[in-house]
């Protein structure tokens, strides 16, 4: 009899510190600066708690029905903390004041428990025993849920499940109870369905936790990131809002994925149509696959090398369903030879031909990587393209970035090209430039692939029509000791954002 | 293990983080061998002379250069006797897992339209290409950067916070500077075209303070630019000296030449071409007159030759050659350079990337140069930088003294406190200080020293023997270096 009591009191502090640590976790996860979070959520907690004993002092009559009902109480409650926390932060603007709110009804209720506790037993043992061991109790408890916690609850349940399990724990105290305490209960039986209602809301809870989890999910992430990734070279950051999904690279948009087709069809489509014998293509940058996935709808193409220099970012395309429906398995297809390099250094080790070449790099933001568009990098890429071959350069906005996208046509003039630039717009992005460069005149093709969304064959040509506000202007080209475009990149966005 | 130990062994791992040790040490110490030639210490005698026509001794860049221009003009019979186990001198480099690195000199600047010699070899190497400087070779953007106020900005004239007067005397000076160039006169090699007696006369310093210059930025810049240089300041350094480096450039095109192990990439090809003919630890310890000709004693045997280039350093050769002056007012700076391994690239500033040259404004030091720069990679996460020192706040001897006495922690503790000001975590990212120091790197080129006496008998050289270290030109530069190195195989062909 002794030990159950004690035994129970064990379970009650285990499930308080558990509250708390649910608390302050999920703050912590959601709002970040866990420090702060978790100071607060302890603080509010203990005080709470505070307040709970002394409030104790007012209940007079009936300690046992009380102590049973506050046990249902703090199981319901906390039990459903963190689905409720979950649900606050995905659908209301109040996520700190739900999350103190519950933090100090439950810290209140704790607080009760053992002082009630303690009443209900003081005729049953010495002052001095129980004090002892109800405290005793009381502090085990809290150890075994520390260890708990991270342990068990947190990887194995997930914070919803893990704070519905140990409110169904609450509410079987409480149960239990009613046959411990039955000589102090007139009317047990009432007490005894309202115990069987709350556990059975929780148990609901537990089987629906995913549906919750999916509900706080939706919303929580729409437009928000739905992957975050710190590779060695970049920041890989994936957003969902509705169906368009869009891809930054450390800050800067890489696609969405409502008009990534203009932007592809774009950037593959005006070379490889235009080389009907071409065999083997080389894509530099364009982890992504999407440009590869034009590129395979040729199926004269034998060969597709793709030299990207994340491999966090080729694996993620080649293996996350989503992405991997995007470019259609363009990663994975048994022509695509994909290689994990830095691109300059590997042209230069290299000595392969290649009838095409895409060239997907991000834009000039830096010197590092304003290399990759100079005339020392072009003249490089000259040694690997064939004697009729052709290349394309992604080449930042002619509209928002004039100066710099006319710099690129420079640049490959100095490198000895002929250039045939045009633009597409892409209206996540605006208008978009791009370069086509060889060693002879280009002309339009006179067929496409099949299944293209954007591009025909007589809207092709008038890409290459520039708009009064996008035409030529005088450039540098872009040269390894003298990086003009960095400059100009920086000083067309600066005119842009003031 | 006592009780008490085991109790106090957690309270110790409560102590602040260990930072990883920094490992490296003197590299390539020449102290001893110096002083021994310097003492007339005693060398084994040879077992063996051979008989050649010629001897280059000294194998920096002007002994490799007189190598190379008496290979091209299909000269063979010579040898050139170097110290050390590999030539280069001044233009020696080192090379580790991480990058190869300079341990002195590390660029040569566009050479000018007028400087046959350098684009003579620039094309043989590729350096110029139909014309056309080889873009690969040319110092990467961004090439400077300076700490000021403490951030960064790209070049070395410092901008941020300069005042409308230090402005300005800038423009001046640039000016004063651009007359001079246009005149024609200023050229490099400098014996193309013709010395300002009375501005070499004169210190830079009380020339600058003449014409009313006193901006404390531009009187930094300015000093820094003769440290750099000349491993001297302002003051200990000839006006026209001063003056040379900014009036003698053209300027046409976005410089200078640089690679990873610096003017060693110079000297890989030029020992490539001469290999044949290069004794490495080879000192000569003494030179001796030998009828018409001359016996050269060194570590690799006994040359007997008609003629002797001697491109090590003039001041050694009145202690080493029967006959020669004194290198009358020559002096030399003592240097100090560190190649610092990185293991991981400190947090960077906002302001500027890194660059290929990084200078510390108000620093002792010269800053640092990245030899990983010239790198095609767009992400780099170790390098070596190569920190320089040039004693110039001190006398010579006085350096020199310094040098002798202080341990490689003196010099690790130097180097870290110096790059900590701008990059606070560098502690953290550095694996290994390697630190070479040299009592007389360079010449000073002090007032009056290219007038002076001294040099004069020193070009005239001896009976057959020629000299032909760049200190000869009083400024220790490449072109000059080259300039010499050839102009003694030209009088040895002649
Ligand atoms: C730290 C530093 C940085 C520099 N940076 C630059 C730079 O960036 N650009 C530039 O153009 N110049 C630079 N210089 C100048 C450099 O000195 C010259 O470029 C050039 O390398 C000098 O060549 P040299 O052959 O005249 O002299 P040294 O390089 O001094 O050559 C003399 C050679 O003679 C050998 N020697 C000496 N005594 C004997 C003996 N008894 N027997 C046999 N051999 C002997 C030495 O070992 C050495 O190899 C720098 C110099 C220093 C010290």
């Amino acid at each position: 009899m002794a030990i159950a009591l004690f035994l129970s009191v064990l379970l009650i502090a285990a499930c308080g510190l558990i509250y708390e640590l649910i608390a302050g976790t999920l703050a912590s996860y959601l709002l970040g600066d866990s420090i702060l979070q978790f100071s607060t959520v302890i603080g509010a907690y203990l005080f709470a708690m505070g307040v709970g004993s002394w409030l104790s002092r007012f209940i007079g009559k009936g300690l046992v029905q009380r102590f049973i009902t506050i046990e249902l109480l703090v199981g319901l409650v906390g039990g459903f903390s963190s689905s409720i926390l979950f649900l606050a932060f995905a659908y209301t603007q109040a996520f700190r004041f739900v999350l103190y709110l519950l933090v100090i009804i439950v810290g209140i209720l704790v607080g009760l428990e053992i002082p009630l506790l303690m009443r209900i037993l003081k005729d049953r043992f010495q002052f001095r025993d129980l004090v002892a061991h109800v405290l005793t109790f009381d502090y085990l408890g809290a150890l075994g849920a520390s260890l708990l916690f991270p342990l068990v609850l947190v990887p194995k349940l997930g914070l919803v499940r893990g704070a519905l399990l140990f409110g169904i724990v609450n509410a079987a105290v409480a149960l239990w109870s009613t046959w411990l305490f039955r000589e102090q209960l007139p009317r047990h039986q009432g007490l005894r369905v309202l115990c069987a209602l709350v556990l059975l809301a929780l148990g609901g809870g537990m089987f629906s936790a995913d549906y919750v989890m999916a509900a706080a999910d939706e919303n929580l992430y729409s437009d928000e990131i739905i992957l975050s990734r710190q590779t060695r070279y970049q920041r890989i950051v994936l957003t969902r809002w509705k169906d368009d999904i869009r891809l930054f690279l450390s800050s800067h948009l890489q696609f969405s994925s409502r008009d990534e087709y203009r932007y592809h069809e774009g950037l593959v489509h005006p070379v490889l149509a235009a080389l009907p014998t071409a065999r083997r293509v080389l894509v530099l940058g364009g982890g992504d696959g999407l440009a590869a996935r034009e590129i395979l709808k040729y199926p004269h193409i034998e060969q597709v090398t793709l030299v990207d220099l994340d491999p966090e970012m080729t694996s993620l395309f080649s293996t996350h369903g989503y992405l991997k429906q995007l470019n259609a398995g363009s990663l994975t297809n048994p022509r695509m030879r994909v290689i994990n390099a830095d691109a300059f250094v590997w042209l230069e080790q290299s000595r392969d031909l290649f009838d095409a070449v895409i060239i997907d790099f991000p834009d000039p933001t830096n010197f590092s990587l304003g290399k990759l568009y100079t005339t020392a990098f072009y003249r490089l890429l000259g040694h690997h393209l064939s004697q009729s071959g052709f290349f394309v350069v992604q080449s930042t906005s002619p509209l928002f970035a004039r100066q710099s996208f006319w710099c690129i046509v420079e640049t490959l003039k100095a490198a000895q090209f002929q250039t045939f630039p045009y633009h597409v717009y892409v209206p996540s992005f605006g208008e978009w430039g791009f370069v086509i460069a060889g060693r002879q005149p280009w002309h339009p093709p006179v067929t496409l692939p099949a299944g293209l969304r954007y591009l025909t064959v007589s809207n092709l040509p008038t890409l290459f029509d520039f708009p009064l506000d996008m035409t030529a202007v005088t450039a540098e080209p872009n040269r390894l000791n003298d990086q003009a475009l960095v400059r100009y990149y920086e000083e067309d966005w600066k005119k842009l954002t003031h | 293990m006592r009780r008490r130990e085991i109790l106090g062994a957690p309270l110790l791992q409560l102590s602040r983080k260990a930072r990883p040790p920094i490992a490296g040490g003197y590299v390539m110490d020449g102290f001893a061998l110096g002083h021994r030639l310097r003492d007339g210490g005693r060398f084994e005698p040879a077992r063996q002379t051979t008989k050649v026509e010629t001897v280059i001794a000294g194998g920096g860049m002007a002994g490799l250069s007189a190598a190379w221009w008496l290979l091209k003009k299909g000269y063979g019979d010579f040898v050139l006797l170097e110290m050390e186990p590999e030539a280069g001198g001044n233009s020696r480099f080192g090379q580790n897992e991480v990058s190869a690195y300079p341990w002195g000199a590390h660029y040569v600047p566009v050479p000018n339209r007028k400087s046959p010699l350098v684009r003579e070899l620039f094309e043989e190497v590729g350096l110029i290409e139909n014309g056309e400087l080889n873009e690969r070779h040319l110092c990467h953007s961004p090439q400077e950067r300076l700490f000021l106020h403490g951030r960064w900005q790209y070049g070395l004239e410092p901008e941020v916070g300069l005042s409308r007067q230090g402005r300005e005397q800038f423009a001046r000076f640039e000016e004063m500077v651009a007359g001079r160039h246009a005149t024609g006169k200023w050229t490099i090699p400098h014996a193309l075209g013709e010395v300002d007696g009375k501005l070499e006369g004169q210190g830079f310093g009380a020339w600058l303070k003449e014409n009313g210059f006193d901006a404390p930025e531009l009187l930094w810049y300015l000093d820094y630019s003769t440290r750099d240089d000349y491993g001297s300041s302002i003051t200990d350094t000839s006006a026209w000296a001063g003056l040379h480096y900014f009036a003698a450039r053209d300027h046409d095109e976005k410089g200078p030449f640089c690679w990873p192990e610096g003017n060693g990439w110079l000297v890989r090809r030029l020992r490539e071409r001469a290999a044949a003919k290069i004794r490495t630890g080879a000192v000569v310890y003494r030179v001796e007159r030998r009828g018409a000709g001359w016996r050269v004693r060194s570590a690799a045997g006994d040359y007997e030759a008609k003629r002797v280039i001697w491109a090590a350093p003039s001041f050694l050769a009145s202690r080493l050659v029967e006959g020669a002056p004194p290198a009358l007012g020559f002096s030399y700076s003592p240097w100090v350079t560190a190649n610092v391994t990185l293991e991981r690239m400190p947090k960077m500033a906002a302001s500027a990337e890194l660059a290929w040259d990084n200078v510390i404004y108000g620093s002792p030091s010269l800053g640092y140069v990245v030899a990983t720069h010239q790198s095609l990679r767009t992400h780099q996460e170790k390098s070596v930088w190569t920190w320089y020192y040039a004693m110039a706040e001190k006398t010579p001897a006085e350096a020199r003294k310094l040098l002798l006495s202080a341990s490689w922690e003196y010099w690790r503790d130097r180097v870290i406190e110096d790059l900590s000001r701008p990059h606070p975590d560098i502690a953290e990212c550095v694996s290994r200080i390697d630190v070479f120091r040299n009592g007389h790197a360079m010449v000073r080129p002090t007032p009056g020293l290219l007038g002076g006496e001294g040099r004069r008998t020193l070009l005239r050289g001896l009976p057959g023997l020629y000299f032909a270290n760049s200190d000869l030109s009083g400024i220790s530069i490449f072109e000059e270096a080259q300039y010499r190195g050839v102009e003694a195989a030209r009088r040895v062909l002649s």
